[in-house]
């Protein structure tokens, strides 16, 4: 039998603890508050603008952004958000944890019709490299031509939000056999304005790759090994509700790519730049 | 805020068994319910009521409580009437006789709230789109 010390004791009452914990954000919850969504309703949103996601990668043209849908289901723990798939354990008028599934973003920049491109969504690429091998038997080109295939992540999510800054923190593992690499996802975002139908918000965070991703989709076992990344960004954003079914939504998003994924033969900028001005519809 | 309402088409209606035994009109409202859902507050709709009757009649078609709206007729045995109404409550239409003391029949468009239930949206800064 556990003793009540034993590591493994602690974290199942852990696990039991976060799995019981009221499910209390149904009650906070009404139709008047912009932050709610109502359980078992589809929400299809489409957005039309002008935009441009750029590509670090070398030959590879910038990403447009024109049409932007954005889809969404929420069940009474189940959620859909675009390609993310999760399940609530808790939540509350402060904070939610989630298991979620997410897509890895780096493919985006590999696959013009990756459905990242069309479902846009989180910030781009990221590694410190270990210095190229001595005796490079594979060319840019080669490593180029090797197809990245759309990975998908799971883990726990933490969300959570106090007035005006709301925050987020997840801990994935690629699942689908691509790679087996972890990636760490943290952001916080605060409101700079806020009237009666704009909001303007900044948002700094994170992204931390494992060598798996960063060797996946930006190296090569022979010619370029990379060691872990960290990409810092920061946005800046504004959404404006024009009536009930039309808003107005703007943003430009810097991310700085970590050296280990700067410094890759197939990498020929150490930014990405995304940007957009349009508006949205809500079906 | 008025919110844009989606109201649900009605089927014709005949005046309730009990008006039809003390008078020979028929009382038609269209539409017979209008269902909010989502955020929506208010119904916003164009209303039709329509009347007729065996003999010429003189009598208003009033809405409870809405003394703006008044329509009357003097000996005719049939009428229309159309009107566009913002509410948020079971709306009460009535015939009554010219000096509004007895109604002759009525009809209520009922609201009806779609029984939603709402939780928090996932908030994500990572999120480009956020």
């Amino acid at each position: 039998m556990l003793s009540r010390r034993h590591p493994s004791f602690r974290f199942a009452l852990l696990i039991a603890c976060l799995i019981s914990l009221p499910h209390n954000a149904l009650a906070e919850c009404d139709g008047a508050d912009e932050e709610c969504v109502p359980i078992g309703k589809w929400d299809l949103q489409v957005g039309l603008g002008v935009g441009m996601r750029s590509n670090p990668v070398i030959g590879r043209s910038n990403i447009p952004l024109v049409v932007v849908p954005k889809i969404s289901y929420y069940g009474k723990r189940f959620f859909l958000d675009n390609l993310e798939l999760g399940f609530a354990l808790h939540e509350n008028q402060f904070s939610s944890i989630a298991i979620v599934a997410t897509p890895g973003y780096d493919s985006v920049f590999f696959a013009r019709f990756d459905p990242q491109n069309l479902f846009v969504a989180g910030s781009g690429s990221a590694a410190s490299a270990i210095a190229p091998s001595a005796q490079p038997t594979v060319t840019p080109d080669d490593l180029l031509k090797r197809k990245r295939r759309l990975s998908y992540l799971a883990g726990p999510e933490w969300n959570f939000n106090y007035g005006p800054v709301a925050g987020q923190l997840a801990l994935l593992k690629e699942f689908t056999g691509r790679h087996d690499g972890t990636e760490v996802r943290a952001a916080i975002a605060g409101e700079l304005l806020k009237k009666a139908r704009g909001t303007m918000t900044a948002s700094i965070g994170a992204t931390w790759k494992s060598a798996a991703i960063v060797n996946y989709y930006y190296g090569d076992p022979t010619y370029y090994r990379a060691s872990s990344a960290l990409n810092p960004f920061a946005k800046l954003a504004y959404t404006q509700r024009l009536n009930s079914k039309w808003k107005l939504n703007g943003f430009y998003h810097f991310e700085l790519l970590d050296d280990a994924i700067a410094n890759s033969p197939i990498i020929e900028a150490n930014v990405i730049n995304t940007f957009f001005v349009g508006v949205f519809y809500s079906f | 805020m008025a919110a844009a309402t989606s109201c649900a088409s009605s089927v014709s209606i005949a005046a309730s068994e009990a008006s039809a035994t003390q008078t020979p009109i028929q009382f038609d409202v269209r539409p017979r319910v209008c269902t909010l859902s989502g955020k929506e507050t208010q119904c916003e709709t164009p209303i039709r009521a329509a009347w007729r009757s065996t003999k010429k009649e003189s009598l208003c078609l009033v809405v409870a409580n809405r003394p703006e709206v008044k329509r009357c007729w003097e000996n005719f045995n049939k009428g229309t009437y159309s009107i566009d109404m913002v509410f948020s409550d079971d709306l009460l239409i009535e015939l009554r006789d010219t000096q509004l003391q007895t109604v002759l029949t009525s009809q209520a468009i009922k609201v009806i709230r779609e029984a939603l239930e709402y939780r928090r949206k996932r908030r994500q800064p990572w999120n480009i789109l956020y």
